[in-house]
Parts: structure tokens; C-alpha cells; sequence
């Protein structure tokens, strides 16, 4: 479980595809807890960072360090914008990500389904599942690995507004607590609900990282302000 | 014409009175086309699985000759099999000429780029959508292409008829390597070609007649499928 004394450091990461520059020299310092809001306009950078702390991507240069915990690979969970659901019953894609199945882990699976409104459709072909419902197993799926961090990218976008509040409402009450997270979202107000601390993205380059109460108070940039503003999305 | 008409009646005859030389022939194709897509079905399913879902040095080269051989001309691969196989052949200690196991060789090597590039195509689509998704879980390769078998189960379907039709069919090699000789390695497209060669019309209309039907409902089987998987969330094809 990642704590406050873990700190998760990023130094000096750059990604380039095809001689562009998509994230130039990063340097982070995060806590181990809470919830981290990746903010910024689109091609900012945001979801090529997250694919980076999941580990999905290689970095060109720079590195990402765990300190003060035993956090590594194996411990992380990302879900991404667009569900990824098998072809198969909602508990059997559940079941899929994990090494070994065993009576403890399928109680928990028909728990985080119940917790996510799904336990009557457990035994339903997840492909049947609407864009919400797609969401919220791919979020209960995530939780099953038990991991550290959680990487979340725009999980909220297109999907119905009750899938919303389902999922930041277990965000904030079920998983915050004992996990990090890491959130992608376009949407300032869901920011505003769920953010512990911000970084703000601009152009490929990470422009403020505050308390998420000082940037949407005294954005340090013209940049954030805009973006608060919904000048530039 | 009326040749024809007569041939006709008399191979409907040797259908619907189940000679005893028709079945033997029928279920000795049948046989063959069994085991050579069972087998091709078993290396080449995973084979094209695989070579869909994983990248390595020299995968495009591999894939480029493997659809090349798709398109392999059946009596060529007869030829190469027989020179294999003969008695001065590397494999001619065997004794396998001339036998079904030989035969069941020769379509194997002519179906099993057509199942393999068949599935390549299917699972690399899927692969689209899963890779990361097995990538961010750290799924085993070997639990990840079971995975991409599992859920393209439907079109794989398809494809496993493909190369059903595609056996039962074929006489250029089988009939190099097979010898078509009575009784032992006679199947329905030799024969075909044989009696008509024999004038002897009756009983190679009867098996041209089934072999057609055995192709339309191959083909009405795969049309229903396909209708069906497209109808099925999370289709591919």
C-alpha cells in the first residue's frame, strides 16, 4: 500500500516520437497518496505521462523513482479512456487479470462488482454492457490486482452521468485512502471534487504543480488561468 | 444430352442406394480432410496467433512468406512431397507414398498458411484493442494469445471451414502423392477426374454432386456464421 512517506520522483523525462517532442525534461516530485489530477488542453502531454508512470512507455530520457516504499511494476493498474472489455461474462473479465484465482479473490470480485452496481450482471457477456457499466468493471477489474497506484485516464469521459458519480464516489470513499491515484480529466469541476494536488501540462512541458486549493485559487500562470477560465480546452 | 440426363439419373442412383464404392471414397476424403485440418488447425491457430500479437526481428519476413503461401500451387507442393517421399526421397524409408498419411502431409502443408494467415488477420485486429490492456496487466504471452483464441472463437470458426473447403477440394497434390489407387487412396476429386477420364459419368457426377453440396454447405454454414458474429458484441469481422 503506498504511503506518505513514499515519494515518487520524476527526473528529467522526456518522450519523443519521430523527432517531436511530446514531454520535454519533466522533474516531479509526488506523495505516495491522494489523488493526482494530470490537467491540461489537448495533445498537452497528459495521457503520455500517465502511460509513462504505468510503465506502458519507455521514456527517452530521464528516469521515474519510488522512494521510501516497495512500490514497482507490479503494482500498478491503468484504465484507460476507452474500456478494454473480453469477450466473455462481466466476472470472467474480472477474474482475467489475475495470476491465480482463488475463493478470496472471486468473493472480492463479486464485491467490487456489488460496489459497482454490477453484481446482477455478473454472469453477462461484458460486450452487452453500456459505455458506463463498461467503465465501472474496468475500474473494479483495476482494484482487483490490489495495486499502489492507480492510474486513471479520462475514465469519465462519454459515459453516463450516474457512472460518474458511482466512480467518484468510490474513488473518494473506497480507494483514496489506500492508493494513489493518478487522474486524467478535461472536466475543471471534477478536478475541482477530486483533486488532492494538481499538474497542470502545457504543450508537453509541466508548467504548475501545487495543492489542487492553490491552483484553482492563485493559478501561477497565464496558461492555468485560461485553462480554468475554459479559454483553452 | 441424353448421355448426360441418363449419367445423371444413375449417379442420383448411386446416391440414394449408398453404393458401397461411393461411400468407401466419400468417407475416405471425409477422413483425409479431417485429419489435415484438425492438424493444420492445431499448428496454425497459435502459430498466426502469435505472430499477430508479438513483435520480433524478422516477424514482417515471416509473415510475407507465410501469405505467399497461401497462394501455393497444389501440384507443385505434390511434387515436392513425392520427391520427399519416393523411395530415393529423405523421407523415402518411411514408406509413405502412395499412402493417406501422406496425402493428409501434402493438404497440410497446402492449408496451414491459409489457416495461419486466416487467423493472423482476425487476432491482429484484436490485438489492436488488447495489447495494452495486456501490457498495463502484465498478462503472460501464453495466457494473452489463449486470450486472442478465446475471444475471436466465433471467426475462427470461419476460418477452420475455410480450410475445410479448401481440402475437400483439392486433387492436384493428392493425386501426385496419393496415386489414387482403388480402395486405398481414392478420394472424391480423384475419382472425379478418372472416371470422367473413363467415360464411366455416372459415378463421377454422383461425387461431383457431392462434393458440390459438401461446398454449398460450407459456404451457407460459413454465411451463417458470419451473419450471426456480426450480430455478436465485440465482432471483428
Amino acid at each position: 500500500m503506498a504511503s506518505e512517506d513514499t515519494q515518487i520522483r520524476i527526473n528529467d523525462l522526456s518522450f519523443n516520437i519521430e523527432g517531436k517532442t511530446l514531454l520535454h525534461n519533466t522533474n516531479l516530485s509526488l506523495n505516495g497518496d491522494g489523488i493526482t489530477v494530470l490537467l491540461g488542453a489537448n495533445g498537452a502531454g497528459k495521457t503520455i505521462l500517465l502511460k509513462l508512470l504505468t510503465g506502458l512507455l519507455i521514456p527517452c530520457s530521464g528516469s521515474i523513482t519510488f522512494e521510501g516504499g516497495n512500490l514497482s511494476i507490479k503494482t500498478r493498474a491503468f484504465v484507460s479512456q476507452e474500456p478494454v472489455i473480453l469477450r466473455r461474462s462481466v466476472l470472467k473479465n474480472m477474474l482475467f487479470v489475475l495470476e491465480k484465482i482463488t475463493s478470496e479473490k472471486s468473493t472480492l470480485a463479486k464485491e467490487l462488482l456489488s460496489l459497482m452496481g454490477l453484481d446482477k450482471k455478473e454472469h453477462q457477456n461484458a460486450l452487452t454492457l453500456s459505455a458506463g457499466e463498461k467503465q465501472r468493471l474496468c475500474l473494479a477489474r483495476a482494484i482487483i490486482t490490489d495495486p499502489e497506484i492507480l492510474l486513471l485516464d479520462e475514465p469519465t469521459a462519454n459515459i453516463e452521468p450516474n457512472s460518474t458519480t458511482l466512480i467518484e464516489k468510490y474513488l473518494i470513499q473506497k480507494v483514496r485512502s489506500s492508493r494513489k491515484i493518478f487522474f486524467v480529466t478535461h472536466d475543471i469541476n471534477q478536478a475541482r471534487r477530486l483533486a488532492d494536488e494538481i499538474v497542470f501540462i502545457h504543450t508537453g512541458r509541466v508548467i504548475e504543480h501545487s495543492s489542487a486549493k492553490n491552483f484553482f485559487e492563485n493559478p501561477k500562470t497565464k496558461e492555468a488561468r485560461k485553462y480554468i477560465s475554459g479559454k483553452i480546452n | 444430352m441424353n448421355d448426360i440426363s441418363e449419367a445423371f439419373i444413375s449417379s442420383l442412383g448411386l446416391i440414394l442406394f449408398l453404393d458401397a464404392e461411393l461411400l468407401e471414397i466419400i468417407l475416405l476424403s471425409f477422413k483425409i480432410t479431417f485429419y489435415a485440418v484438425l492438424i493444420s488447425s492445431i499448428l496454425g491457430i497459435p502459430l498466426g496467433a502469435f505472430l499477430a500479437s508479438t513483435h520480433f526481428k524478422f516477424r514482417n519476413i515471416v509473415v510475407s512468406i507465410l501469405f505467399g503461401m497461401m497462394g501455393l500451387p497444389p501440384v507443385v507442393v505434390g511434387l515436392f512431397v513425392y520427391l520427399i517421399f519416393s523411395r530415393s526421397g529423405s523421407l523415402g524409408w518411411m514408406g509413405l507414398l502412395y499412402s493417406p498419411t501422406v496425402m493428409i502431409i501434402a493438404q497440410v502443408i497446402l492449408i496451414l498458411p491459409i489457416v495461419c494467415c486466416l487467423t493472423f488477420q482476425i487476432i491482429e485486429s484484436l490485438h489492436t484493442r488488447y495489447h495494452e490492456f495486456f501490457r498495463s496487466y502484465r498478462i503472460a504471452k501464453l495466457k494473452s494469445v489463449i486470450a486472442y483464441i478465446v475471444d475471436s472463437r466465433f471467426e475462427l470458426t470461419t476460418v477452420v471451414l475455410a480450410g475445410i473447403g479448401r481440402s475437400i477440394s483439392e486433387v492436384g497434390a493428392i493425386i501426385i502423392v496419393g496415386g489414387n489407387i482403388d480402395h486405398i487412396t481414392r478420394v472424391m476429386t480423384t475419382a472425379i477426374a478418372l472416371e470422367t477420364s473413363k467415360g464411366n459419368l455416372d459415378l463421377a457426377l454422383g461425387l461431383g454432386i457431392i462434393l458440390l453440396a459438401t461446398a454449398i454447405v460450407l459456404n451457407g454454414f460459413i454465411l451463417f456464421l458470419r451473419g450471426k458474429y456480426l450480430k455478436t458484441p465485440g465482432s471483428t469481422i
